[in-house]
């Protein structure tokens, strides 16, 4: 498993499919009541590997990123079971960074975590990050990303693996950028965050009664 | 020779801002306690492999440093003698008498992360290497040696250090001294998979009574197969994940004392030092005790009426004066630059984002360094002085192409400027001579230039290589990020140097004019208005000069 990460952390091309590994089947049922344990839970998230964003081939990374949030119970599909209420990307000697130079992204939260399907043979949630929107800024370029980022989470590890498709964020407004990163563009963004609530890991469990 | 020689350099905080580790403190200081200090000798032989122009290749990166063999908390740890040894393969050195090398000079940056419990930090081992002879065949080790960082922690228990990333510059000569085409290679290397678990250089016990029982262990390969990640780095040490594959923890703190981190306080905080509410829990600015220091000294660097697109940067750096058999620091300059918007064109390797810049070195309102002093010998014995400046005979423009190889991007810029050479003063023996208003050289400094038809006329061209592999940081010099440049000047002979009738022009010009001198600058950080977002890095004073004042490398 250790290996596997470090293959997360370093090969951002890969990351697909040990997220498609990841998800599993989803359930036949879709599940409508949705246990967060502990409920209600205080969140912090530290990435495990680097962060990326990547638009237009033009990649951004983030060796540190971290956050912080709350996750409750609730019911329905798609539901949303947590928020990220303040998230970093970078730190003090770890700047995030790209070929256009040292990346400063700068999030406007809340955002949210929502679930949409269960697998319990595996324990992990497949869902997505919404409510995503974040103003980034390298040299002379910055622009505004908006959107959602599919992730699944494993009760397991604690893991928050998000894995946008392209089409999922999209740049609403760009300024300095030229055809780097025009209004319209589709990023991705790929990381891995773990979470923790106090000492534990809080689970997220689907059911349908 | 074609390379400065070697001397004491500072870390380069990071490429990208990287700061980092010229001095971490892991945790606020706490009172020392006495610790008897032995010598840990680590020595650690791992493999790596490296991204050469022929493709990845394995290599053996051999790491040697003496380290005291335990502190106490808050004590510096400052390791010595630490040696990087890159034993390129047979393949890789075929890449370099492709080039036609016969030798080449060696630059190596080496990641190190530091770990003690849930705290982590990154600092870089620099390192120079003399220049050595390309084999015909077989394989070529480079060693390359430098001062580093030094460390402190306030908290007892074991800081283990862990071999990361690598970066090798490589230059290249030609049997006559020349340069090869390309004059460098920047070859980024990381750990082999089978270096899994064994990348712990060594362990150091900080306090009187840690969680070690025996005192500081380097930690050498472990003997455990190839694809035994789970292998521990030694006994009763922690196993130290990579610092990429790592949680990060705050609050890792940069040593406002240690070189090549921002200068004393008492300057203008700078933006980004009290973070909003969202900006996340647990940033190391939030946690840290403090918020990043003031800048060092250095010139007034403001762009009148900034736009979106303007940036200031500081450079400073050496450059060589071949027929001195020495090096002269460029003292740190201010350069105001205007971006251009990229462009993507599609070529047959790939899509190629270019960028233009233009910009201006601004001393005092000139377009022109600041003036310093060179000392040489003329005709090898009468000590002389020489005040300097450089001249800018027309704009600078950087040229940047990004080619887009996803999920590798690859840079090179390339700094074009026509700079006159002006002599102001000159004491040859402590007596000053006046060498008169308008003694400068009769043309530009120029150098080989990739392009010619491009860039005519006499121009400095220097050359930065950056690259980002594989969603790992980007590394190297990039335009808004900084970084070294690198080049070769002929420097013209001088013209209109006359002192009481006497002219001046022979004897400056055998001292110092010819060809084949070495340049290397480096740049800093850029500075931009759109730097308003609070960063963990700071980019800007609150007078919107650029924060990070770079310092001149070997």
């Amino acid at each position: 498993m250790k290996k596997s990460m470090r293959n997360l952390a370093v090969v951002a091309g890969a990351a697909s499919a040990s997220f498609a590994l990841a998800a599993g089947p989803a359930s036949a049922v879709p599940s409508t009541v949705w246990t967060v344990s502990p409920n209600p839970a205080s969140i912090t998230a530290v990435n495990s590997g680097n962060v990326v964003l990547s638009v237009n081939g033009i990649a951004m990374t983030c060796t540190k990123s971290n956050g912080a949030g709350t996750g409750a119970s609730t019911t329905g599909n798609p539901a949303t079971v947590g928020q990220i209420t303040s998230i970093a990307f970078g730190a003090t000697g770890a700047p995030c960074t790209s070929v256009l130079g040292t990346v400063t992204a700068v999030p406007t939260t809340p955002w949210t975590i929502v679930a949409q399907d269960y697998t319990a043979a595996t324990g992990v949630t497949k869902g997505y990050v919404g409510n995503v929107d974040a103003k980034v800024t390298v040299g002379a370029c910055n622009f505004r990303v908006t959107g959602k980022a599919s992730a699944t989470y494993t009760n397991s590890t604690g893991a928050l693996a998000v894995n946008s498709v392209a089409g999922e964020l999209t740049v609403v407004s760009s300024s300095g950028c030229g055809a780097a990163v025009p209004v319209g563009a589709k990023p991705t963004f790929k990381g891995t965050y773990l979470f923790k609530s106090g000492a534990s890991i809080p689970t997220i469990v689907g059911s349908n009664p | 020779m074609n390379g400065p020689r070697p001397t004491t350099r500072s870390s380069r905080t990071r490429v990208r801002g990287a700061t980092v580790a010229a001095f971490v403190a892991l945790a606020p200081l706490l009172p020392a306690a006495a610790v008897a200090v032995g010598t840990l000798k680590a020595d650690a032989a791992l493999p790596y492999v490296c991204a050469l122009p022929s493709g990845p290749l394995p290599v053996t990166v051999r790491i040697t440093a003496d380290l005291p063999e335990r502190v106490a908390a808050g004590e510096e740890i400052r390791p010595a003698g630490v040696t990087t040894t890159v034993e390129l393969p047979a393949a890789a050195v075929a890449d370099l008498t492709a080039l036609g090398a016969a030798d080449v000079r060696a630059e190596s940056r080496l990641s190190i992360g530091v770990a003690q419990h849930e705290q982590r930090a990154e600092a870089v081992w620099n390192g120079t290497a003399q220049p050595v002879a390309v084999p015909a065949e077989g394989p070529l080790a480079l060693a390359t040696t430098g001062d580093v960082p030094s460390l402190t922690t306030g908290a007892a228990g074991d800081l283990t250090l862990t071999a990361g990333g690598l970066g090798i510059d490589l230059v290249p000569s030609t049997a006559g001294g020349g340069a090869t085409t390309p004059a460098s290679l920047s070859v980024a290397c990381a750990p082999a998979p089978e270096a899994e678990g064994r990348t712990v250089v060594a362990t150091v016990p900080v306090g009187a009574g840690t969680d070690t029982a025996e005192p500081g262990t380097p930690t050498p390969p472990a003997p455990s197969a190839p694809g035994s990640p789970s292998a521990p780095p030694s006994p009763g040490s922690p196993t130290v994940p990579s610092p990429s594959s790592g949680p990060p923890v705050p609050p890792l703190t940069p040593d406002p004392a240690a070189p090549g981190n921002p200068g004393p306080a008492g300057r203008p905080k700078p933006p980004g030092a009290g973070l909003p509410a969202d900006r996340g829990l647990g940033t190391a600015d939030e946690d840290a005790p403090g918020t990043p220091a003031a800048r060092p000294d250095a010139p007034r660097c403001v762009t009148e009426n900034p736009t979106p697109m303007s940036l200031s940067a500081y450079i400073t750096g050496y450059s060589n004066v071949r027929k001195q058999n020495g090096a002269n620091v460029i003292p740190v300059s201010c350069v105001l630059i205007e971006q251009g918007l990229p462009e993507m064109e599609f070529r047959e390797d790939g899509i190629h984002l270019l960028t233009r810049a233009v910009g201006n070195f601004s001393y005092q309102g000139r377009k022109q360094s600041p003036p310093f002093e060179a000392t040489f010998l003329t005709f090898g014995f009468a000590p002389t002085t020489a005040t300097l400046v450089l001249e800018q005979a027309g704009p600078v423009v950087i040229d940047s192409d990004v080619l887009l190889a996803f999920p590798d991007n690859i840079a090179e810029t390339y700094v074009r400027v026509p700079l006159v050479l002006r002599v102001l003063d000159v004491k040859v023996n402590g007596t000053r001579l006046d060498v008169g208003p308008s003694c400068r050289t009769e043309r530009p400094l120029s150098s080989p230039e990739p392009q010619p038809a491009k860039y005519p006329g006499d121009h400095l061209t220097l050359l930065g290589k950056g690259q980002l592999i594989n969603g790992t940081d980007a590394v190297g010099y990039l335009l808004t990020s900084g970084g070294p440049l690198t080049g070769e000047a002929t420097i013209p002979a001088f013209k209109g140097c006359a002192a009481d009738r006497e002219n001046l022009d022979r004897l400056l010009t055998a001292a110092i004019s010819g060809p084949g001198n070495y340049v290397k600058q480096i740049q800093g950080q850029t500075c931009t208005i759109l730097n308003e977002l609070p960063t963990a890095d700071p980019q800007c004073t609150e007078d919107r000069q650029p924060y990070v004042v770079p310092k001149p490398e070997r």
